[in-house]
């Protein structure tokens, strides 16, 4: 068992007066994939969206409770959310490289950062990156053409690589498999085995094959809350709750 | 109903709302034609003048200057007399009375030309050269074909006998239609064969200009804030319903205001382009704004999320993504901006460009017109010359807004980037 690196105590969201997470109380383990399940609108974004403060970016949002990595409170207000977001990285439901080159794609993170000082440094960062995300070998060639001209697969990792270069401890994945077909659904999920070697990554996912593929822990959250946790082989055979049981056989969601 | 007469009936309308729509379209084209047609045809002519042929004898005795004379001496000098004793001699004229109408043929520029080609070449003291002098404007507009020469001849401004003496320069091949330097290098005078558009052209760039310097940063900066920044509250939604607001007033408000304040309380010139350039980038702000927040709102969220889930701050997700991405509409939005701007009358007659302005400005705060208040000016004259120049300055005014509206095209098309 792994060291826990991020453990939520009581956390409740708020969009205005509705709300979204009801006292979420989850441990997220250290070089461990958690996948995050359960049907639309029952809160899993809105959690890993606490987890790098991406909701502040939501004027009417309200996170109360308690959020912690490496017993730092992420939920402090005095928190520079900056150089937590450099240790927190992110991957979108939808690839959204930025609109230019390969190379700037992911050597903006390092730039803004103050990492990688020289363009050799740079340049290292760059392929480094590119290899730990498996791009490398399709685009080492084409450094200069624009991240959009890429496959949505290849975007994805793209995006994956971007999250990678200004090397993170976490790695929050938000559907990323959502908008890619099943070839490059089964790229981004050898990467992501390889990736929790390094990494904790956290994955929200509406695809139970993917969950039981990539996971070695899952949670499973209903409206708001968080009905169980545990191994994902547990979750997946042998769940405690007659909710999880009816989700993930297909019986609602 | 059957199903086959319903299926027809449906066919029916979509044919009609076809048909009504390539309609519009066809009258819409044939206003245009028509608009076109009209300002070329009248306008076309101002490009040309009417010059006559005349042999000029430098008479010392008449000058009064010695050879070598420095350029002051010459300026100085008197060409009246020369210029009266070779105009004279471009017809064998009876008497005084008919001389009198000989000289009438010319501009009253004639001295001045005779002066400049003098100044030109300093050798020519005691010589004669043929000079094209530029032709009065009754002149030029009956060899344009503009004059009817069928009235009698009370209601004509040209006697019988100059139409005698115009007749006799066509038969030697004395007169010509030159390409009309005037136009676009003289400010405006009374005599419309001499006025040009030269005084409003810098009149209208330094306007603009001042327009651009002071509206682009101020409607940049506030749509960024606006945009990026301002919480989302009632006060936000209060500004942003005045600015739409403001971008509805009409222009010759704006007028009265820079009356009120530029000119009365602040005491800047009157009649200048700096007050004329406040004043249209006071109405052209909200009409940037407008269009520059929309270029904000079209990038789309990803990228600032994108920038933001990296480890940019607020700032920097905006400035090296969100604005380069909006540039390219921005800045479309700014050159239409400036385009209405470029057309507005109504403010500049409040603030006093309508004066009658001779000279060149030579910089913002000297007093002088604008293209769109020349063409009012022009519009008002009763010569037959300020009509053909009319029309030739609304052709002007009307390439300028196309070449404008054609960049601002071109910057949108080659510089939006595509994202998914």
């Amino acid at each position: 068992m792994n060291n826990i690196k991020i453990k939520s105590k009581n956390l409740n969201v708020y969009y205005g007066d509705k709300q979204a997470l009801f006292d979420v109380n989850l441990d997220l383990n250290e070089k461990e994939v958690t996948a995050l399940i359960g049907p639309s609108g029952c809160g899993k974004s809105t959690f890993i969206r606490c987890i790098n403060r991406m909701n502040d970016v939501i004027d009417i949002c309200k996170v109360t409770g308690n959020i912690e990595m490496d017993g730092m409170n992420i939920n402090d207000k005095d928190l520079d959310v900056v150089s937590l977001r450099e240790r927190v990285g992110m991957v979108f439901q939808k690839p959204n490289p930025f609109p230019k080159s390969i190379y700037d794609n992911i050597s903006y993170g390092p730039k803004i950062h103050g990492k990688g000082e020289t363009k050799s440094e740079l340049d290292q960062i760059v392929e480094n990156s590119l290899k730990k995300s498996a791009l490398w070998e399709e685009v080492k060639d084409r450094l200069d053409e624009p991240g959009t001209s890429l496959s949505g697969g290849q975007q994805q990792r793209l995006c994956i690589a971007r999250a990678i270069s200004v090397n993170p401890e976490v790695i929050l994945m938000d559907e990323p498999c959502s908008a890619l077909d099943p070839i490059a659904t089964a790229k981004i999920e050898e990467l992501i085995d390889e990736l929790k070697k390094t990494y904790t990554i956290v994955i929200v996912t509406h695809s139970m094959a993917q969950a039981v593929r990539v996971s070695q822990k899952t949670g499973f959250f209903h409206l708001g809350k968080l009905i169980e946790v545990g191994n994902t082989e547990k979750i997946f055979k042998n769940p405690d709750n007659k909710m999880t049981q009816d989700y993930i056989t297909g019986r609602f969601g | 109903m059957t199903k086959e007469e319903r299926l027809k009936k449906r066919h029916r309308a979509e044919k009609r709302f076809r048909f009504y729509g390539l309609a519009s379209i066809l009258v819409a084209l044939l206003f245009v034609v028509i608009l076109v047609q009209n300002i070329f045809s009248k306008g076309s002519s101002a490009f040309k003048k009417t010059v006559i042929t005349t042999e000029i004898f430098f008479d010392q005795d008449l000058l009064e200057i010695q050879n070598g004379a420095s350029q002051e001496e010459i300026m100085e000098a008197d060409f009246y007399d020369v210029m009266i004793e070779n105009l004279i001699k471009a017809y064998p004229a009876k008497d005084r009375a008919e001389e009198d109408e000989l000289l009438k043929l010319f501009s009253g520029d004639a001295e001045i030309e005779i002066k400049k080609a003098f100044l030109k070449d300093n050798n020519l003291l005691g010589k004669t050269i043929t000079l094209d002098l530029t032709a009065s404007d009754d002149i030029d507009q009956l060899h344009k074909g503009n004059y009817p020469r069928e009235l009698p001849e009370e209601r004509r401004r040209i006697s019988d006998f100059q139409l005698v003496i115009y007749d006799y320069f066509v038969e030697n091949k004395k007169i010509s239609k030159n390409f009309n330097n005037y136009f676009f290098n003289n400010g405006d005078s009374r005599d419309p064969e001499i006025a040009g558009i030269g005084g409003a052209l810098v009149g209208s760039f330094y306007s603009i200009l001042i327009c651009l310097l002071l509206a682009f940063p101020v409607a940049v900066l506030a749509s960024i804030y606006l945009e990026e920044f301002a919480p989302k509250n009632k006060i936000t939604d209060f500004i942003e319903i005045n600015i739409n607001n403001l971008a509805a007033v009409p222009s010759i408000v704006y007028g009265l205001l820079a009356l009120q304040i530029l000119l009365a309380t602040i005491q800047l010139p009157r009649s200048t382009p700096l007050v004329a350039g406040i004043t249209l980038a006071l109405m052209t702000l909200p009409r940037i704004i407008i269009p520059c927040r929309a270029s904000l709102k079209a990038v789309p969220p990803s990228i600032r999320e994108g920038a933001l889930a990296v480890g940019a701050s607020k700032f920097q997700s905006v400035f090296h993504h969100v604005v380069p991405l909006a540039l390219p509409g921005t800045l479309s939005g700014t050159i239409i901006g400036l385009a209405q701007a470029l057309g507005e009358t109504a403010p500049l007659i409040l603030i006093g460009m309508v004066a009658f302005v001779v000279d060149i400005p030579s910089s913002p705060v000297d007093p002088s017109s604008s293209l769109p208040v020349q063409v009012y000016l022009w519009s008002e004259s009763a010569e037959r010359g300020f009509v053909e120049k009319t029309s030739a300055t609304i052709m002007m005014l009307l390439s300028f807004l196309i070449v404008m509206n054609f960049i601002a095209v071109y910057l949108r098309q080659k510089f939006e980037k595509r994202w998914n």
